[in-house]
């Protein structure tokens, strides 16, 4: 199994670079290739079973937009061909139309295969949680962001929410599901903290695996599931 | 009208601050929220001191500034100073209105003010520094301070251009500070063991604020602290004007030279976060004229505050109380490693870091405990480590996931009591780390721990 980690030395901002790490626990056998924002993607010339990036800053963002916009149309092969890829925090935004950045005065398209926009602004901070079902399954994470995301994902979300806010603070359907691709605002880490969405992430590339360090992971997630639902936690 | 509202809002604030100190209570914040929310302008309209010295960055601005206001006082200077107050624009406030005439003149001569990076903008607006000092720039708490490209943004927009401003060159971010000040001076740590080139997998900067090509690093302390060069341009770690030549442990000294003097001084902790504090203070005190005479001896009598590190023997209980700032991932970071350095071949680790206010009617952001390295715990000295708090799970996973032993750690959900789970007969060497907010409970711990050695149970 060959997973890409795409541009870990930058998009790491919120302990996103565990993500990566929790895979190479829970696969051992699994192949890390670490791709640099100066070198070419792997996944141009070859086809990984999964792509994985974190949360980054906005200077970055731009150039990762930069890096990516060569190779949107392999990108939307891959997502069309069903390659798993997970975008954490603001990653999924450059695959979006495109993004505002109020402060900075700067207008920049993504990628466009996402047909969502982004507004940021470094003086509306918003930090929160999120609980929402994908399928059956609950998953749970945190938000620390200066973006929101607008449009429609009604047809696509990664999230029905039950908690927390959406893709902004008017909207109950969080990220976007676009066949194996999941992109979504929660930030950090996502896999350690939702061990079984780590394992149905793996088994959509065909594979099985037991979350690295599960009974521990499985407790904490478990706490963690029972106060984003304790009605006395605030949102 | 806003002058009106000036003498409005120092009326309140003085009277507020006698209402408190009647009630027994700290006055360094509240009238100064009264005064700035009364006049947004009122640090503006009051004289400021002949000397302004500011101190902001991620890590260090509390010790250096109290370092600065020791060596100050030493010299026979009353020092307006918010030492033991909020860092925030309200504390910033009170500490000078507490020093200011009802018409707003200032009692004292110089002024040294810890200044949040979150508050540059509602500060430095309206009282232009002579003289700031930043220690570093690097990660913090993602809730408030999201990164360092957005705090670099804030300090940037907000320091007038007029001011001196001393920076730690070995921090490459926080060394590109305030492009806009002609006057810089830089001070660093030369290359002394055990100084090497690989460090945490996260960090701040990688790429070249110049080029954009790949940063190399000569060496690094921690984090990104080190010294750079770009491998495409002639972007590199500026040259040190105070540089630490030496660190000698064993007689509790470091030497800063400086214009080809080197001067030794009393090494008041030998962790090198401190150390770089130290030489930031040395080389302040320096560009304001303090002799380096009165500087060494004041260093003399200079200890760390008790609240945020203290050593007590009790029976055979060695127990040390450090502070470890939460939901600061490099500062958790430095203390981790740190505590594996000090003395004890059978530590026992008392862990109190979760934050205490996310924690009540919430669920605290575990993403910096993602950035938190863990590794230090797997030292071998480490026998013992207990977990304190409500996030004691997600502790152990991490801790897992760094190859900690599972079967050495301990975990309580609850602060209170925690060191009834330290096995006193099995350990001698206690250290307890614990986040700032819960240093009462941290001293009623320490309290037991040092009965329970005086008494041998």
């Amino acid at each position: 199994m060959t997973i890409e980690v795409l541009f870990a030395e930058v998009c790491n901002l919120c302990g996103d670079a565990q993500n990566a790490e929790y895979l190479r626990q829970t696969l051992p056998d699994a192949e890390l290739i670490f791709t640099p924002l100066t070198d070419t993607p792997y996944f141009v010339g070859h086809t990984p079973d999964m792509i994985y990036m974190g949360n980054m800053s906005e200077q970055i963002q731009r150039r990762v937009i930069g890096a990516l916009r060569p190779y949107k149309d392999r990108l939307q092969t891959l997502i069309d061909g069903g390659t798993v890829m997970l975008f954490t925090g603001n990653a999924g935004e450059t695959l979006m139309k495109h993004i505002s950045y109020v402060t900075e005065k700067i207008e920049l398209d993504g990628l466009g295969i996402i047909d969502l926009t982004v507004k940021t602004d470094w003086f509306k901070r918003y930090n929160g949680k999120t609980l929402g079902k994908c399928g059956d399954l609950d998953v749970l994470g945190f938000r620390s962001q200066f973006s929101m995301v607008y449009g429609d994902n009604a047809g696509n979300a990664f999230l029905k929410v039950e908690r927390g806010i959406g893709l902004n603070p008017e909207s109950r359907l969080e990220g976007v599901r676009m066949n194996n691709l999941f992109c979504t605002a929660l930030l950090g880490p996502i896999l350690p903290n939702n061990p079984l969405f780590t394992e149905y992430l793996i088994s959509l590339t065909g594979q099985t695996a037991k979350a690295a360090f599960r009974p521990q992971a499985m407790d904490a997630y478990e706490q963690r599931l029972k106060e984003f639902r304790d009605p006395k936690t605030e949102f | 009208m806003d002058k009106l509202k000036f003498y409005v809002a120092m009326a309140a604030a003085k009277l507020s601050a006698v209402g408190l100190r009647l009630l027994g209570r700290n006055a360094s914040y509240l009238p100064g929220l009264i005064a700035v929310t009364i006049c947004k302008n009122f640090i503006g309209h009051l004289e400021k001191p002949e000397t302004l010295i500011c101190v902001t960055g991620t890590n260090g601005k509390t010790t250096t500034s109290n370092l600065l206001n020791t060596v100050l006082t030493n010299s026979g200077e009353k020092v307006t100073n918010n030492s033991f107050g909020s860092n925030v624009q309200g504390g910033v406030a009170a500490a000078l209105l507490l020093n200011s005439t009802f018409t707003g003149k200032h009692k004292n001569r110089i002024a040294v003010l810890e200044v949040d990076e979150r508050s540059s903008l509602l500060v430095y607006p309206f009282m232009a520094p002579d003289y700031l000092i930043c220690n570093n720039i690097m990660r913090d708490s993602i809730k408030r301070n999201a990164h360092t490209d957005f705090i670099s943004h804030i300090i940037n927009s907000a320091v007038p251009a007029t001011t001196k401003v001393v920076l730690n060159a070995d921090d490459i971010i926080g060394a590109q500070l305030c492009p806009q000040c002609e006057k810089k001076v830089f001070f660093g740590v030369d290359a002394l063991p055990p100084a090497k080139t690989e460090g945490m997998k996260a960090r701040d900067i990688v790429y070249c604020p110049k080029c954009g090509g790949r940063l190399e690093a000569e060496y690094l302390r921690y984090n990104h602290i080190g010294r750079w060069r770009c491998a495409d341009c002639d972007f590199a770690s500026p040259e040190r004007d105070y540089l630490v030549t030496d660190v000698d442990k064993a007689a509790g000294t470091f030497t800063v030279a400086h214009e080809g003097e080197a001067h030794t001084f009393k090494l008041v902790n030998d962790n090198i976060v401190n150390i770089y504090n130290f030489c930031g203070a040395v080389a302040l005190l320096r560009e304001i004229g303090i002799p380096y005479e009165t500087i060494e001896t004041a260093f003399q009598d200079t200890e760390l505050v008790k609240t945020r590190y203290d050593h007590i023997e009790a029976g055979k209980l060695r127990i040390t109380r450090i502070l470890a700032k939460g939901q600061n991932p490099v500062a958790v970071s430095r203390t981790f490693s740190y505590t594996a350095k000090c003395p004890g071949d059978k530590k026992c680790l008392l862990l109190i870091i979760d934050d205490k206010e996310d924690n009540v009617r919430n669920v605290e952001s575990t993403c910096w405990l993602y950035d938190l390295d863990y590794t230090p715990l797997k030292d071998p000295t480490v026998d013992c480590i207990i977990f304190a708090g409500k996030r004691c799970k997600d502790h152990v996973l991490r801790a897992a996931m760094s190859g900690v032993d599972l079967s050495k750690i301990i975990t309580t959900d609850t602060v209170k009591n925690c060191s009834a789970l330290v096995d006193t007969q099995k350990y001698q060497d206690i250290y307890l780390l614990f986040e700032n907010y819960w240093l009462d409970e941290a001293l009623a711990e320490e309290k037991r721990l040092v009965e329970r050695g005086e008494s041998g149970t």
